[in-house]
């Protein structure tokens, strides 16, 4: 179960995902993300993402090497507890800048 | 102390891990688990049904996962089996996560989370089954 909404924010474009990023809804994720604009400054807003794997982390990695190639940022933000200790054992803490709250992310990204 | 438990068994099929999930969720709401510790079992069912019926049948055979979730003193007890080819996961290298973002593979990704968010993980192959018996921490 997973619902995804794009919201332009000045010259940011915010992706605001709600639910589970599984196996099952992940590929509906990665295809959302290949139908946005690549370059420019993403934005992941997790605040209502209430759980990840393994398989929606490969999607968030897999974009974040499409946006980078592309010579744009991807930034996440807002995550749960449980979601940012996925990111930091994952490792993709250090890779992915990971921002407290939409505010603050909009704030920095700016 | 056995005080909650979970049995359960089911085909070898992803199309279960919806329902699988919302049974998990509900057991740990009944038990009164904290949100980290049913978060990590849940993650741990979830990679492990993935991994089992993606590479553990590949001839494509009908199997059965079983599932059983135990919370005893303060310890949640995780058993997940399955009929698939002799696997165990905890003796593949862990997967490279320092490299550079460009040369970053995630495979076996699932399986470094699973075994850095639990308490103990051990493997054995019995009956004809690979059999995963994991402990977590209930505090959150």
């Amino acid at each position: 179960m997973i619902h995804i909404d794009r919201i332009v924010a000045g010259t940011i474009v915010v992706t605001a995902v709600k639910g589970r990023l599984d196996s099952s809804s992940s590929p509906k994720l990665e295809e959302f993300l290949a139908g946005a604009p690549s370059e420019g400054t993403i934005l992941l807003d997790f605040a209502e993402l209430t759980y990840i794997s393994s398989a929606g982390l490969r999607v968030v990695l897999k974009a974040t090497k499409l946006v980078r190639g592309a010579g744009g940022t991807l930034a996440v933000c807002g995550l749960i507890p449980q979601v940012h200790e996925v990111f930091d054992v994952s490792g993709f803490s250090s890779l992915i800048p990971i921002h407290p709250s939409r505010e603050a992310a909009l704030a920095t990204m700016t | 102390m056995t005080d909650h438990e979970l049995d359960l068994r089911l085909p070898n099929d992803l199309a279960e891990l919806d329902a699988l999930s919302s049974r998990i969720e509900a057991f740990m709401e009944a038990a009164g688990i904290a949100t980290t510790p049913a978060y990590r079992l849940q993650l741990a069912v979830d990679e492990f049904f993935n991994n089992a019926v993606d590479y553990g049948y590949p001839d494509g055979r009908a199997g059965e996962i079983g599932i059983e979730v135990r919370r005893v003193g303060d310890k949640l007890h995780l058993v997940f089996s399955d009929d698939g080819d002799p696997f165990d996961p905890f003796a593949a290298p862990a997967p490279d996560l320092d490299g550079a973002l460009a040369e970053r593979r995630v495979g076996g990704l699932g399986v470094h989370l699973v075994r850095t968010l639990c308490d103990s993980f051990a493997y054995a192959r019995e009956k004809d089954r690979n059999v995963k018996r994991l402990t977590f921490a209930l505090a959150d």
